[in-house]
C-alpha cells in the first residue's frame, strides 16, 4: 500500500512540476523523497534471514 | 553547451527513465516477476528521477533541479548497494532472475551511478543556466517524454496496487493480491 501511495505521490509531483509552482514542486519533491526514505529505512530495520 | 542543447539532453533524459520503467514492466508482465519491496523502491527513485529534468523543462536549467535529480540518484544507489549486500554471500543466487549476468538491483546501481556522472557533467556546463529572457517553450519532443514518463510512473500505481493490495507487500511477492480468487 505505502508503495502505491509513493507512486502516486511521484505521479503528483511531475503533474504539479509540469503544471504548477516550482514552489509547491519541489516542496512536494522533498516530502516524497523523504518519505521513500522512511519506507527504507523501515524495511532496512526488518530482521534479516541469514543463514550463517 | 547551449541552453536548446542542455533542454535536448533533459528531455533524451526522460526517454531513458521511461525506457527503465518499461523494461522494468516487461520483466513484470512477461517473465511474471514480480518486484519485491526494495525493488519497489529502487522503481520509484528512477520515476522520480525525471522530475528534475520535468523542471528544467518547463522552467529552464538551473542547477537547482539537477540538485533534485541527483538526491534521488543517490538515495536510489544506497537502495540498490542495500539490495546487492542483501545477496553478497557465496552460493546465494540472488533475487529474481539475472539479465546479461547481473540481477536487476545490479543494473539499478550501475544506472543510478550513470545517472550521477550524467548529472555532474551536465552541471558543468554554465552557459545553459544564462538567461536570455526569451521564453523557450518546450516543443513536442520534450512534451511527449513529460507525458510519457507521467504515464508510466501513473501505470506503477495501479500495478502496484493489484501487486501488494491494502496491506504490506510481501518480501517475495509471487501473485498480484487484489487478483487472487476468495477461496
Amino acid at each position: 500500500m505505502e508503495f502505491s501511495a509513493l507512486f502516486l505521490a511521484v505521479t503528483v509531483v511531475m503533474v504539479v512540476a509540469w503544471w504548477g509552482t516550482r514552489t509547491l514542486a519541489l516542496a512536494l519533491f522533498a516530502a516524497t523523497l523523504l518519505a521513500s526514505i522512511a519506507t527504507y529505512l523501515h524495511h532496512a530495520s526488518d530482521v534479516l534471514k541469514l543463514s550463517f | 553547451m547551449t541552453r536548446s542543447l542542455a533542454l535536448t539532453l533533459n528531455a533524451l533524459g526522460l526517454y531513458a527513465v521511461a525506457l527503465v520503467l518499461v523494461i522494468a514492466f516487461a520483466a513484470q508482465l512477461l517473465l511474471n516477476e514480480l518486484p519485491c519491496p526494495l525493488c519497489l523502491l529502487q522503481r520509484i527513485q528512477f520515476a522520480m528521477l525525471a522530475v528534475g529534468p520535468i523542471l528544467n523543462l518547463r522552467f529552464g536549467p538551473r542547477p537547482s533541479y539537477y540538485a533534485v535529480s541527483l538526491f534521488t540518484a543517490i538515495a536510489g544507489a544506497a537502495f540498490a548497494t542495500r539490495q546487492i549486500l542483501l545477496h553478497i554471500m557465496p552460493g546465494d543466487l540472488g533475487y529474481g532472475s539475472a539479465l546479461l549476468g547481473y540481477h536487476y538491483y545490479t543494473w539499478a546501481f550501475i544506472g543510478f551511478a550513470v545517472a550521477i556522472i550524467a548529472l555532474a557533467a551536465m552541471l558543468l556546463f554554465d552557459e545553459q543556466f544564462r538567461d536570455d529572457g526569451k521564453p523557450q517553450p518546450a516543443g513536442a519532443f520534450a512534451r511527449a517524454a513529460v507525458w510519457l514518463v507521467i504515464a508510466l510512473t501513473a501505470l506503477n500505481v495501479v500495478s502496484t496496487l493489484l501487486e501488494c493490495g491494502f496491506g504490506a507487500c510481501p518480501d517475495n511477492p509471487v501473485a498480484y493480491e487484489l487478483l487472487k480468487r476468495a477461496p
